[in-house]
């Protein structure tokens, strides 16, 4: 893992919007996102992230045969593709549809030649992956096309659909009556022993002829005078399963009992089914991964998502389900720079006065780059504007293990600030973006922007316009185009751990020349002014990794770690 | 409590009559305040406002779905990556800890929420009711938690509070009824009757779905075989599997792949049939504890086992060797690991017992190696031993700790407490239910155990953890006895020979659900006859969100966010007020709760 960076969206931290969490708080992790998942509300001139953007649906379409699915028929179909889309229930692969062999006996060739356009009838689901075929468990087509129709017969008269409805009748007569003479619901059932309508009085002497007993005003027909005058004291007639669980052994596969046996002598723990694939069913059902069946593969949805406070779109897709396009996207990485940090290669600046070069086998191996503690490192932060107006950034490092008094890290970590990080102080410029062809005379745009904007270019003065500066680590290091390579430093403690990660305020202003936003929405937001009308600033947290530190005594050990 | 004034608004305004009207004031300001594409949108509320949105929050393995429906349309690990619980029973007592618990915790669940609505149910939020399945021991942070997700993240119209028990028997047809469920953190007896949760006679043990995992990994690191990759390819033809075999290293045994071998290969069988050895069993009451008490006056008992087995070891292991070419570890010398070797050589007793009455086949299961030994080709191989697939559950059923009672306790215990007038009904209509009972002969089981501990305590077999030095014979469950033979258990899967016709009226005639999808099953039904728990509606939540923040803005930053105070509005059977002798049974409102003694579970 090499050095990174990732935005804050304040969405997690209630009202004082403030300040981010401590970077080393596990919780602290939610709060950052990485720039492109993120989302930039202009009305409220706010980050958004997609924990807190209310998303909704604006198309359903199946990932798998890209078919949009109408919104009527979701419903029925339980969000599942209706058409030929299946998956293996062993390794959800995406099954294809296999005719069976041509019945060749004969005369070598199959006999009815327009069938062997789609194949011969018995057609089954076969995986591609791991070989799963349908036919195994006795799952058989006619036809090849609408395979989810004809399974769905079985998915309607599944036992779990069918006692769920007779439950609903059972309770239904109950709570109607119980909701006439009281007007509320199931709590008050039972104050209301006898007012009960004919129809459960009935079905409830109906059953007093099976279940000595029942209802509390009969008398007791046989046995046990007396004593079990409890039963059924709630006046509900007894429910009788359409299946029962006690029965249900006798008539599927062997049921509980037989599941003991059956687990009782596997011999592999692939016999049976996991728990991810079975855990679906409501239903008592087989254990065996042999009886596994086919699913249905799940449609997706496309989305479109809106600012939480505002209720603006700030994302919308279009409709189609092939399409990979938005109709509206306004998305952070259009408004905020971008950034990226990286650690340099000791090689390309050896002779840096207090650089220490670490142990790094080969320049740029950043997987390899460790940091050890009790030595200064330096990073380099790149910064790209993406807006069409040169900005003026400032960077700023928060001081959290110093001041955030909810800094609830372990003690380790909360006595004593374990590094310390130093940025260029004053504001520096990153040139506006540009469309390729306009990068012609480059330099020249340059000159006259800083000079129209009069800003201060920070590094400039000392002769490091194109990087490698000799001397130098904190402070602008490169610019080209609307990139931006300032230095930072790192000095990391001698009893220091953990990561070297840090919160860092990123402020940038800029000046608009139009009022107007740009024409495809990706220049100027209308942000809240500043000092002029038209400059305006923009502030942001980022957090920085640059990676674990590599405690002294033990040290190559825990580095991969 | 500052609940005490609004709880009884809330059930007076009883479930429906309030719902309706108010969300048609939520779509009606939906409209005033949105954009001109939210008329464009609405279309896609396809489900009509009624069918509601069923979530069954596990601290493990949440349920969602559609009400109407007979089964979940999406279930999920609340953790997918690394298969661990949400929360746990204990919380941080550290303020800043706890705070920073209480973060991560609200982020995971509202990762999950959004999840269900965005990922599994595709559906709208803002048009969409919840029920939520709530245990009744879910701590109220997290119910204010989860509330504020979805009010306040998601905005949902309203939220129904259900009692899972409660749902778990709507979906076996009944209202009255005595209902385990047995989950992950702990397993919970409450008795309902005529629709009322019966909450003061609620009893809770820990020993679940996560005790069971934590005691099936200390089995398999002590006993399971574990064979490396072989080095070589060549090396895995020529150098014997049994040169290869060593201990089980921690590290392979991760949550997840604890998780999959417990619902994979585990399953529950029958009360070991050799009585003196039960007395052995019982003191092991988890697997951490070092409780060894192995008592003075039967210990020639237990030791003449002891010795026979260590005796009788070679002979199984060999027999093991000869069925199947790698050597079992399966003695290893307690050496080395840190935990106290009595714990070990005490597991080791009950191994040798175990070992002996299995007949379950070993499995061999293919397990990533640990990183710090990536050398070898391919995949390592773990051995579990059949015994331990067959037996590890004990766990569940070895009671005798006064904190920690077996589940069939946990049920006696609660049929104590139970009025007497109403133990009968309550221990012929017993359900289990929960995401433990899905093992394989655990309901079963759990019969033959309840029969058991009700038995007379004889002076050979007792009920677990009796008065085992003097005799003055502790009959903890002697007034149960004449209940012996109406002990039923509704959705018991192979019912025994019924001994009365109450029991044969009941035992096994549940529909054929499976335990654990019951209470979501029930919540489906509740949302489908326009029921359910007592309703909050967002305007309500928002009325009191607005004077909370007014509050939090008076007291200037004294209260950190994530530790807001109760909310008053959210309803919960802890913060009824005691009903002064008024009969406890009786209330109208059966949903909601019955007065109860508890202030509140909020630590």
């Amino acid at each position: 893992m090499g050095p990174s960076i990732q935005y804050y969206c304040p969405c997690l931290s209630g009202f004082p919007v403030q300040t981010p969490p401590p970077p080393h708080v596990a919780s602290s992790s939610a709060s950052f996102h990485p720039l492109h998942s993120l989302f930039f509300c202009e009305e409220c001139d706010a980050v958004r992230c997609n924990r807190c953007v209310s998303i909704e649906v604006s198309g359903y379409y199946c990932p798998n045969c890209l078919f949009e699915v109408p919104s009527a028929s979701v419903r029925a179909e339980k969000n599942r593709c209706a058409r030929n889309c299946f998956s293996c229930p062993i390794c959800r692969t995406t099954l294809s549809v296999v005719a069976s062999d041509p019945p060749d006996e004969g005369d070598g060739r199959s006999s009815s030649v327009p069938l062997s356009t789609v194949g011969e009838p018995p057609f089954f689901l076969y995986c591609n992956h791991c070989r799963w075929d349908s036919a195994e468990v006795g799952i058989t087509f006619e036809k090849p096309t609408g395979l989810a129709a004809q399974l769905q017969k079985f998915e309607d008269s599944a036992a779990e659909s069918l006692e769920f409805e007779r439950l609903k009748e059972h309770f239904e007569p109950f709570l109607r009556t119980s909701s006439l003479s009281s007007s509320s619901h199931l709590p008050s059932v039972a104050s209301h022993h006898m007012h009960t309508s004919s129809i459960t009085a009935a079905a409830s002497a109906a059953l007093a002829r099976d279940i000595p007993g029942v209802g509390k005003y009969n008398p007791h027909t046989r046995s046990r005078a007396g004593r079990d005058r409890t039963v059924n004291r709630d006046e509900m007639p007894e429910y009788k399963s359409r299946v029962e669980v006690g029965l249900f052994s006798q008539l599927g596969s062997g049921g509980d009992e037989g599941d003991v046996e059956f687990l009782t002598h596997i011999e592999t723990a692939g016999e049976v089914a996991k728990l991810e694939q079975r855990w679906g069913n409501s239903w008592t059902t087989s254990l065996k991964t042999s009886d596994l069946r086919p699913l249905r593969i799940p449609l997706h949805s496309k989305v479109s998502k809106r600012c939480p406070t505002c209720r603006h779109i700030l994302i919308k897709p279009e409709q189609k389900a092939q399409s990979v396009r938005y109709k509206i996207k306004l998305v952070a990485a259009n408004y905020l720079p971008a950034m990226t940090v990286a650690l340099p290669s000791p090689q390309s600046g050896p002779d840096a006065s207090r650089r220490v070069p670490a142990k790094v086998p080969a320049a740029g191996d950043e997987k390899n780059f460790t940091l050890m503690a009790g030595k200064s490192y330096p990073f380099h932060l790149a910064l790209t504007n993406p807006l069409y107006d040169p900005i003026q950034v400032r960077l700023s490092v928060q001081r959290m293990h110093v001041t955030a008094s909810t800094d609830s890290t372990a003690p380790e970590k909360a006595r004593r600030t374990p590094f310390a990080v130093s940025l260029p102080t004053s504001s520096f410029p990153v040139a506006a973006f540009a469309e390729a062809w306009e990068y012609d005379d480059d330099e020249d745009m340059f000159g006259v922007e800083d000079d129209e904007l009069g800003l201060e270019p920070i590094g400039r003065g000392s002769k490091d316009r194109d990087g490698r500066g000799k001397v130098k680590t904190v402070g602008v290091l490169e610019r080209r185009a609307n990139v931006t390579v300032v230095g930072g430093e790192v000095v990391i403690g001698k009893e220091a751990r953990g990561h070297v990660k840090f919160n860092m305020l990123v402020s940038y202003t800029y000046r608009s020349d139009d009022p107007l936003p740009s024409e495809d929405g990706a220049g100027t937001p209308s942000r809240v002014n500043a000092k002029a009308p038209e400059v305006k600033t923009f502030t942001f947290y980022t957090v920085i990794d640059l990676g674990p530190i590599t405690p002294r005594e033990e040290s190559k050990v825990e580095a991969d770690v | 409590m500052s609940a005490v004034p609004v709880t009884p608004r809330a059930k007076t305004g009883s479930v429906t009559p309030a719902a309706t009207p108010s969300t048609a004031r939520v779509a009606g300001s939906h409209i005033l305040q949105a954009s001109p594409h939210y008329t464009t949108t609405r279309r896609h509320s396809l489900y009509g406002t009624e069918d509601r949105v069923v979530i069954d929050p596990g601290s493990l393995i949440w349920k969602v779905g559609f009400s109407g429906e007979g089964k979940a349309r999406d279930v999920f690990y609340a953790e997918p990556h690394n298969v661990q619980s949400l929360w746990s029973c204990s919380r941080a007592t550290e303020p800043t800890e706890r705070a920073e618990q209480d973060r991560l915790l609200e982020i995971n669940l509202e990762r999950c929420m959004r999840a269900v609505f965005h990922h599994s149910l595709l559906t709208d939020p803002k048009s969409r009711k919840v029920i939520l399945v709530e245990h009744p021991l879910l701590p109220i942070y997290i119910k204010d938690m989860i509330a504020r997700i979805l009010f306040n993240n998601l905005q949902v119209p309203s939220i129904s509070f259900a009692s899972s028990h409660l749902l778990s028997l709507l979906s076996v047809g009944r209202i009255t009824g005595l209902v385990l469920d047995s989950g992950h953190l702990e397993s919970t007896v409450l008795p309902i009757f005529a629709a009322r949760p019966l909450f003061p006679q609620l009893r809770t043990t820990p020993l679940a779905g996560s005790r069971l995992t934590s005691h099936l990994r200390a089995l398999l690191l002590l006993f399971g075989t574990y064979l490396p990759p072989p080095t070589s390819l060549s090396a895995a033809v020529n150098v014997p599997a049994a040169n290869r075999s060593m201990r089980v290293p921690q590290e392979i045994l991760t949550d997840a792949l604890v998780e999959e071998i417990k619902t994979r290969c585990c399953f529950v069988s029958g009360v070991l049939e050799t009585t003196n050895d039960m007395r052995v069993s019982s003191p092991e009451t988890g697997d951490e504890l070092v409780e060894l008490d192995v008592p003075p006056s039967d210990s020639a008992m237990s030791e003449s086992s002891f010795s026979r087995e260590s005796v009788g070891l070679e002979s199984t292991a060999s027999s093991h060797i000869a069925s199947s070419d790698y050597s079992i570890i399966s003695h290893p010398q307690p050496i080395g690991v840190s935990e106290s070797s009595r714990g070990q050589s005490h597991l080791q007793v009950l191994a040798n017992m175990y070992m002996r009455h299995s007949t379950a086949t070993d499995l061999q299961i293919r397990v990533v190696p640990p990183a710090s030994q990536q050398t070898g080709t391919g995949r390592g191989t773990l051995i579990i031993p059949g015994w331990i697939r067959e037996r590890a559950a004990e766990v569940l059923f070895e009671g005798g700790d006064v904190d920690e009672s077996s589940v069939a306790e946990v049920i006696l215990d609660t049929l104590l407490k139970v009025p007497v007038d109403l133990r009968k009904t309550m221990a012929s209509s017993i359900l289990v239910v929960g995401g433990t009972p899905m093992l394989p002969g655990f309901i079963p089981r759990l019969h033959r155990e309840l029969i058991r501990a009700i038995e007379p305590p004889a002076s050979s077999r007792q009920p677990p953890r009796p008065g085992r030095p003097a005799p003055p014979q502790y009959d903890r469950y002697a007034p149960l006895r004449p209940l012996l033979s109406y002990f039923a258990i509704l959705n018991n899967p192979a019912p025994q020979p019924p001994a009365s016709a109450r029991a044969a009226g009941n035992a096994g005639k549940a529909p054929a659900f499976s335990p654990a999808t019951m209470a979501w099953v029930g919540g489906s039904l509740a949302g489908s006859l326009k029921t359910g728990g007592v309703e909050v509606a967002r305007e309500k939540w928002d009325e009191a969100d607005l004077t909370q923040n007014d509050d939090d803005d008076d007291m200037v930053m004294s209260v950190p966010n994530s530790e807001h105070a109760p909310r008053s509005i959210i309803p919960d059977w802890t913060r009824v007020p005691i009903s002064a002798g008024a009969p406890p049974a009786v209330l109208p409102k059966g949903l909601t709760p019955a007065p109860s003694p508890r202030a509140t579970v909020g630590a």
